[in-house]
C-alpha cells in the first residue's frame, strides 16, 4: 500500500500539470454536468464516462434528427443541449442545434401550426431567439470558429428573423460585429468581410464606418459586387448629400443602362433594410437619360413586400 | 559487463518472448480476431449516418467523416479494455487450471520473465487487433474523404468560390480525414489498454478469481475516469470550503487510482484537433509508468506466492 501511495505520489503533479495543458489547449472537454448525465441515462453515462463522449454524442445525434423528423421542437433542443455537452468542440452540433431551432422550428411556427396566431408568433420569435443563444454559446466554447461566428452573423442579418429582435439596429450590430471577429480569425471565405459590411452598412449612425470599410473592400476587384458598388454610393451620398449621385452611378457602374438596373434592385430590396440615400435622386436622372415612361418608372412598380410577422401571423 | 551477465541478460529477453508469444497464440485460438469482423461491419455501416446538412460546400459530408472515426474509435476502446481486462484475467486461472503454471515454475523462470511475458502476450494481441482495426477505419475513411471532397469541391466551384477559399475548404476537409493526430488517438487507445492489462494483472496475482479480477477491474477503468476530479479537490486546497477528510479521502482516491481523463485527448481528434506530438509522448510516459509499476508490483505479490 506504502508503495502505491509513493508511486500515486511520484505521478500526481506530472498528470495535474498533463490535465492543465490539455484542458488549456482545449484537447480534453470540461467535466460532464451532473444535468447531462441525468438526461443521457446510466447506460449512456457510464458510457460517456468510460472514454466515449464523442461517440455517445453521435448516438444522440441520431436521436435528434428523429425529433426533427417527427417536429418535437423542445425535445430537438434538449437533445442538441446534450450533444453539446459531450462534444462541444463539435461546429456540425452547434450549427445544427441552432438551425433546427431558428430555422425549422421558427418556420414550422410560422407555416404549419394549428395554434393560434399570437402564440406562433411568440413561438416563432423564441425559436429564433433559442438559436441565437445556442449559436452565441457554441461561439463562446469554439472563440476561433470562423464558421460559427459566420453563421451568427447570417442569422442576425437574416431579412427574415429581424423582426424577431427587439431593436433591428442592434441585430444588425451584432451580426457586423460577428462577421468582423469571423473574418479576423484569418480562416473565414472572402464573402464573410464583405457580409461585414453589408451588416455595417444597414446600422444607423455607423455611417462613417461602414463607408471607410466599403472603400478598403472597393480597392480589391474580386469585392466589387453590385450591391457593395450601390453601398458606396448611398454612403458617399449620405457623407456628402449634395454629391452628384448620377454621376458616381456612371462611374461605379460604367453605363446608364447597367447603372439603372443595379438602382432600381437595390430600391426594391425593402425587406433587407437598406439605406438608400442619394438612390432615388439617381434613379430620377437616370429615368430621364433613359427615356422610361412613367408607367414603367421605378417609381410606380410595386416594392418587395415587407413580409414581416405582422402578415405572417394574421389569422 | 561479463560474459555471463550478458547471456543472462539474453537469455530474459528471450524466456519472456517465448511465454509472451505463447499467450498471444493461445488467446488466437480463443478465437477473438472473429472480432474484427463485427468491426467491418461497423466501419462499414458508420458511412451511412450521413444525416442531412443545412450549410455550404463546406458542410458536405463531414459530419459521415466524424461518425467513422467516432464509432471506429469507440469500438476500439471497447474492444481493446474489454480484451485487455478478460484476457489477463483469464492467463494465470488457466494456466493454473490446465498445470501449465506448474511445469513452467519448476524449470528455471523467474516470475518476473513469467509475468512480463504473459502481460506482453496480451498486449501483443492487443496491438495486433487495433492495427488492423486501425488499417480498416484508414482504408474506409481514406476513400470516403475523397468522396466527400470531391463533392464539396464541385459545390464550391459551382458556386464560384476562389481557389484560396477551395485551397482553404481542402485543408479543412483534410484535417477530418486520415491523420497522424488519429494514429496518435489509436496508440493512446492501446497506452489506456496497456494501463488497464498490466492493472488486471496486478489484481489477478492475488484475486481468488477471474470474475473478481474483471468486475474490479471494471470498477477501477470507470473510477479512473473520476480520478482527475478528485484531484482537483485536493489541489484546490479546500477553496469550495471542503473538509480535512474531504481533502484526505480525495488525495488517498487520486493516489491510488489511474487518472485515465487524460486520455480523453482521443475525443478532440475526433472533433477534428491536431494532437502535438509532445502530448502523445507524455501519455506514452504515463503508459509505461503505469505498466512498469503496476508489473512490478504484481512480481512482489506473485513472488510470494505457493502453489
Amino acid at each position: 500500500m506504502a508503495a502505491l501511495l509513493a508511486f500515486g505520489a511520484a505521478r500526481l503533479p506530472f498528470e495535474a500539470g498533463l490535465a492543465k495543458e490539455l484542458r488549456a489547449a482545449g484537447l480534453t472537454p470540461p467535466p460532464m454536468e451532473i444535468g447531462t448525465r441525468d438526461k443521457i441515462g446510466q447506460t449512456s453515462s457510464a458510457v460517456a464516462l468510460g472514454g466515449l463522449r464523442t461517440l455517445v454524442a453521435t448516438f444522440l445525434n441520431l436521436r435528434a434528427f428523429s425529433f426533427f423528423q417527427e417536429q418535437r421542437w423542445d425535445d430537438v433542443a434538449d437533445a442538441f443541449d446534450t450533444i453539446v455537452d459531450l462534444a462541444p468542440r463539435t461546429r456540425y452540433y452547434w450549427e445544427t442545434g441552432s438551425w433546427h431551432s431558428a430555422y425549422n422550428a421558427a418556420s414550422y411556427y410560422t407555416n404549419d401550426s394549428k395554434l393560434p396566431a399570437l402564440r406562433r408568433r411568440e413561438a416563432w420569435r423564441a425559436s429564433i431567439l433559442r438559436g441565437r443563444a445556442f449559436l452565441e454559446r457554441g461561439i463562446r466554447n469554439n472563440p476561433t470558429d470562423w464558421s460559427l461566428l459566420a453563421g451568427l452573423g447570417f442569422l442576425l442579418s437574416d431579412s427574415n428573423k429581424t423582426a424577431a429582435f427587439r431593436d433591428p439596429n442592434e441585430a444588425f450590430a451584432a451580426a457586423a460585429d460577428a462577421y468582423r471577429h469571423s473574418a479576423d480569425t484569418g480562416k473565414a471565405l472572402p464573402y464573410v468581410r464583405r457580409a461585414e459590411f453589408y451588416s455595417l452598412a444597414r446600422v444607423a449612425g455607423k455611417e462613417k464606418e461602414a463607408l471607410a470599410l466599403a472603400r478598403s473592400l472597393y480597392a480589391s476587384p474580386q469585392n466589387r459586387t453590385p450591391t457593395l458598388l450601390i453601398l458606396l454610393l448611398v454612403l458617399e451620398a449620405h457623407e456628402n448629400p449634395s454629391m452628384d449621385s448620377t454621376r458616381r452611378a456612371l462611374e461605379l457602374f460604367g453605363t446608364p443602362e447597367k447603372a439603372y438596373e443595379a438602382l432600381t434592385g437595390h430600391w426594391q430590396r425593402t425587406r433587407e433594410r437598406f439605406p438608400v440615400y442619394g438612390v432615388a435622386a439617381a434613379l430620377e436622372s437616370l429615368e430621364k437619360t433613359l427615356a422610361i415612361p412613367a408607367e414603367k418608372s421605378i417609381f410606380n412598380q410595386p416594392l418587395q413586400s415587407t413580409a414581416s410577422p405582422d402578415d405572417w401571423f394574421q389569422k | 559487463m561479463n560474459d555471463t551477465t550478458q547471456i543472462s541478460r539474453g537469455s530474459h529477453v528471450s524466456r519472456i518472448g517465448v511465454i509472451a508469444l505463447h499467450a498471444f497464440t493461445q488467446l488466437v485460438r480463443m478465437k477473438v480476431f472473429y472480432f474484427l469482423a463485427v468491426f467491418a461491419v461497423i466501419a462499414i455501416a458508420s458511412n451511412f449516418f450521413d444525416l442531412p446538412q443545412h450549410e455550404g460546400p463546406e458542410s458536405v459530408g463531414v459530419n459521415v467523416l466524424r461518425s467513422i472515426k467516432s464509432w471506429s474509435l469507440g469500438t476500439m476502446t471497447l474492444f481493446s479494455v474489454v480484451l485487455s481486462i478478460v484476457a489477463t484475467a483469464l492467463l494465470l486461472p488457466k494456466d493454473v487450471e490446465d498445470r501449465t503454471l506448474y511445469t513452467i515454475l519448476a524449470k528455471p523462470v523467474p516470475r518476473i520473465d513469467y509475468l512480463a511475458g504473459k502481460l506482453l502476450g496480451v498486449l501483443l494481441l492487443v496491438f495486433v487487433s487495433l492495427a488492423l482495426m486501425d488499417v480498416l477505419m484508414t482504408a474506409v475513411l481514406q476513400i470516403r474523404t475523397s468522396m466527400v471532397l470531391e463533392q464539396q469541391l464541385e459545390m464550391a466551384r459551382a458556386m464560384g468560390w476562389p481557389q484560396d477559399a477551395i485551397d482553404s475548404l481542402r485543408v479543412e476537409t483534410l484535417a477530418q480525414g486520415p491523420s497522424w493526430s488519429l494514429q496518435g488517438a489509436v496508440f493512446a487507445v492501446f497506452l489506456r489498454a496497456s494501463i488497464m492489462a498490466s492493472l488486471a494483472l496486478l489484481i489477478s496475482t492475488f484475486s481468488t478469481s477471474t470474475l473478481f479480477t474483471t468486475i474490479i477491474s471494471f470498477l477501477i477503468y470507470f473510477i479512473g475516469h473520476f480520478q482527475a476530479d478528485a484531484r482537483d479537490v485536493y489541489l484546490q486546497a479546500g477553496q469550495a470550503g471542503e473538509g480535512i477528510f474531504a481533502r484526505l479521502a480525495s488525495l488517498a482516491f487520486s493516489l491510488v487510482l489511474p487518472d485515465f481523463q487524460n486520455f480523453n485527448v482521443i475525443d478532440a481528434v475526433i472533433e477534428g484537433q491536431a494532437m502535438p506530438l509532445l502530448i502523445l509522448g507524455k501519455l506514452t510516459l504515463i503508459g509505461l509508468y503505469y505498466a512498469l509499476f503496476f508489473t512490478i508490483a504484481s512480481w512482489f505479490i506473485f513472488a510470494e506466492k505457493e502453489f
